[in-house]
């Protein structure tokens, strides 16, 4: 087991999750690919040794046995006789991404599980793109469920759209300060509300701390949103509450995270790059920002008072 | 959360009134139609229906259209705060009717949080005075104002009292048609009202300003008559005297100001504060031109709430003149009364677009929507700026400017008697100040520190 100490497989990843795929069979697969990695490192060298075997004696008429020594190969540590040498790896996964949505997902080996624990804590935002067509609705929220209804859209416009967009971000800025049990008298609170720096550290409802229309093109609109203690269900959801909003409907053909935390696309790694040495420099890349983020989020934690209302520090 | 398959009932849980635009597939009686019927059946597990046969439902499915291509917006009226006097204009919340929902309860006091009120005009211009309010309408129709809440001064014109027909309404619970004496009622329109403390002004386009309500001090522009009882009169008098004609109204607690077109103040009213600008602390009854520093500089706005006021001129200058006891003006001057308008050389806060006033405080809006703040009381940059006499910006992060939406400027700020309200060109309402009674709106009763998001 020393190999898998120093081989450098402690820490958090990202992989880019295609859609249709669980996560699970994702975790599993890249498990698999890990371990396949590090069985493979070790190379076989044959060995000898030498073993005193009996053989019928040369010269002698009766078949009398004696004992010679002779090569024979030892085969305890082949492969095929002890197995394979690491049999499992733990492998978690962070942020879950359900099946039909695709985008970073991010993962932990070895000692990196516990950080998946401090990363759940520091409760970051992360970014969606979601692409919303309008004109009908289903029951599921998404292009693929049973329909419920056809709408026009032909009275939708961009401004009307961003209008929404502003009323449901009011709305979700409104329910994040109070969730964060700040008291709204303080100067502190003043301070952080000035740095935008106001977030709930406990749970709370999925609450968006920013949404923007990226592109317009009747029936189909793209979203950014940033959000945090999200479900990829309640993001159709809420593309399809713009649809009501907008007298007319809309459901969710893409949802797609673009940044989980510190993890962007730029880091994600794709399934031609799930083997042992991609994982290991990108780990290595990333185990500084994540170490400088869970840091931050400690000082942000130590001020916030806990929902009792005394102050933690 | 929800789980998919509950929550579509929201879909159709709203009153939607709609009209398939293409008819009838499932009542026909043709022979077909047992075949269409077959093929748009509903099966139990929704989804083992094939993908064709999903296909060719969906684009058989009607399509319903709740909108048409033109529809408008249509504007809305919400009131909000004290409601005693009846100034929110909702009757049931002064006096629960006998049945109906609100059968046995008590008068509701404070309106925490907006409320709609519904009128069938379109309002234009909308004024709160002290516990009533003023609507108008751009309308050529006969009914242009309504009025509702406190009536001792008649402020809001006379309101026959159905009960005692020789009697007038001291409290007026709902929106009602004001009387106003115009010369050709079907061609002039109100444009904008104004009101004060007891007393309202009415700008129309082609008749002049027509005022209302109490005149001890000469506020409403005629003459002060000894022992004149306000209570229950019938007198709207009519100011038309200007040189140039009047675009902007505006009422102090007990004096008024009117901006012409040419870019000149009028003001009359009282004086012990200087608030009236003409030199002097006494009152004036009859609306003269305000000299000093404005004398000659063309001003497009002018502001005022309680005895302090503020001037825009076209250049971007600001000049201030009234009541500094709160160091409204003490940047120019100690002295706590100023009673001629004096330029405020105030670096930093760039071409001034628009003033406002409170009672104990000044806020300006600069031509890149930020916003300054200076005199007394809670001035929206926490608890521990109470007061200041150089202006400070607010902060444009608290109005919602981020990396996400880098183009948030604010569009126009408006004053309470300790209260500030600032509108963004994304169309959404700021609000801070002192929660007097809810008059915030927030759903608290607490004050507010630094400006909030009013959205519901």
């Amino acid at each position: 087991m020393g190999s898998l100490e120093r081989s450098g497989l402690h820490g958090l990843f990202a992989v880019y999750k295609p859609p249709g795929l669980h996560w699970k069979h994702l975790r599993d697969t890249v498990e698999f690919k890990l371990l396949k990695g590090l069985n493979s490192k070790k190379q076989y060298t044959p060995k000898e040794h030498i073993r005193f075997l009996l053989a019928p004696k040369e010269g002698s008429e009766r078949g009398e046995l004696t004992l010679i020594a002779k090569n024979v190969p030892a085969l305890s540590e082949h492969s095929l006789v002890r197995g394979p040498k690491y049999t499992s790896m733990k492998v978690g996964v962070g942020h879950l991404l359900d099946v039909k949505s695709s985008g970073v997902l991010v993962l932990g080996v070895g000692r990196g599980n516990k950080l998946l624990t401090d990363i759940y804590n520091a409760h970051l935002t992360k970014d969606y793109t979601v692409r919303g067509l309008l004109g009908k609705a289903t029951d599921d929220f998404s292009d693929e469920g049973r329909l419920i209804e056809k709408t026009t859209y032909d009275h939708v416009t961009p401004e009307k759209l961003s209008r929404i967009l502003a009323v449901i971000q009011g709305s979700h800025q409104k329910a994040m300060v109070m969730y964060s049990n700040l008291d709204l008298k303080t100067q502190e609170a003043y301070e952080m509300a000035v740095k935008g720096l106001i977030r709930p550290m406990d749970k709370s409802p999925m609450l968006i701390t920013g949404i923007r229309c990226l592109k317009f093109a009747p029936p189909e609109f793209l979203l950014e949103i940033q959000c945090m203690h999200e479900t990829q269900q309640l993001l159709r959801r809420v593309v399809h509450e713009i649809g009501l909003e907008l007298k007319s409907s809309a459901v969710c053909t893409q949802v797609r995270r673009t940044r989980d935390g510190v993890f962007t696309l730029e880091d994600a790694l794709l399934r031609t790059q799930w083997n042992i040495h991609n994982i290991q420099t990108s780990i290595q890349k990333a185990a500084p920002r994540v170490e400088a983020e869970l840091e931050k989020s400690q000082t942000i934690a130590l001020d916030h008072p806990d929902p009792v209302g005394q102050s933690v520090s | 959360m929800a789980m998919a398959g509950t929550t579509w009932r929201g879909v159709c849980a709203g009153v939607r009134r709609a009209r398939p635009l293409l008819p009838g597939q499932q009542r026909s009686l043709l022979p077909g139609s047992a075949v269409a019927l077959l093929r748009m059946r509903w099966t139990a597990a929704g989804k083992s229906r094939s993908r064709r046969e999903a296909a060719e439902a969906e684009a058989d499915a009607p399509v319903y259209q709740y909108v048409s291509e033109r529809a408008r917006r249509a504007d809305r009226i919400f009131t909000w705060g004290f409601s005693y006097t009846g100034a929110l204009g909702i009757p049931s919340f002064v006096q629960p009717s006998a049945d109906g929902p609100a059968a046995g309860r008590k008068p509701r006091a404070i309106q925490p949080v907006p409320y709609r009120l519904e009128m069938d005009a379109r309002i234009s211009s909308v004024a709160c005075g002290y516990g009533f309010t003023l609507l108008s309408s751009q309308t050529q129709d006969i009914t242009k104002v309504w009025g509702m809440g406190l009536n001792k001064d008649s402020q809001l014109g006379f309101h026959r009292s159905r009960k005692d027909k020789s009697r007038g309404y001291e409290y007026v619970l709902e929106p009602s048609p004001v009387p106003l004496p115009l010369d050709r009622p079907q061609e002039t329109r109100v444009l904008q009202v104004a009101c004060g403390r007891a007393h309202s002004l009415i700008l129309t386009d082609r008749e002049g300003v027509l005022s209302m309500g109490n005149n001890s001090y000469g506020q409403c522009g005629r003459a002060v008559v000894a022992n004149e009882i306000y209570s229950e009169s019938h007198q709207v008098h009519r100011m038309r005297d200007f040189d140039g004609r009047v675009v902007q109204i505006v009422c102090g607690q007990d004096h008024s100001l009117f901006l012409t077109d040419k870019g000149e103040v009028y003001s009359c009213g009282w004086g012990a504060d200087g608030q009236t600008g003409l030199g002097h602390y006494n009152i004036t009854s009859t609306p003269t031109k305000v000299g000093g520093a404005i004398g000659g500089v063309r001003i497009v706005q002018v502001a005022t709430y309680g005895d302090f006021c503020l001037a825009v001129s076209a250049d971007g200058d600001l000049f201030g003149w009234g009541n500094s006891e709160y160091l409204q003006l003490a940047s120019i001057t100690e002295a706590t009364q100023v009673n001629i308008p004096t330029h405020l050389p105030f670096s930093g806060i760039g071409k001034v677009k628009q003033a406002a006033c409170g009672g104990t405080s000044g806020a300006v809006l600069n031509d890149e929507g930020n916003v300054f703040v200076w005199g007394y009381g809670i001035l929206g940059k926490g608890p521990n700026l109470m007061e200041t006499a150089l202006p400070e910006m607010i902060p444009p992060t608290l109005f919602g400017l981020s990396d996400f939406n880098p183009d948030v400027r604010v569009s126009h700020i408006c004053c309470g008697l300790s209260q500030f309200a600032a509108l963004t060109n994304k169309g959404e309402l700021f609000v801070w100040g002192k929660n007097i009674r809810g008059c915030l709106g927030i759903g608290r009763l607490e004050d507010q520190y630094f400006p909030w998001r009013r959205a519901w």
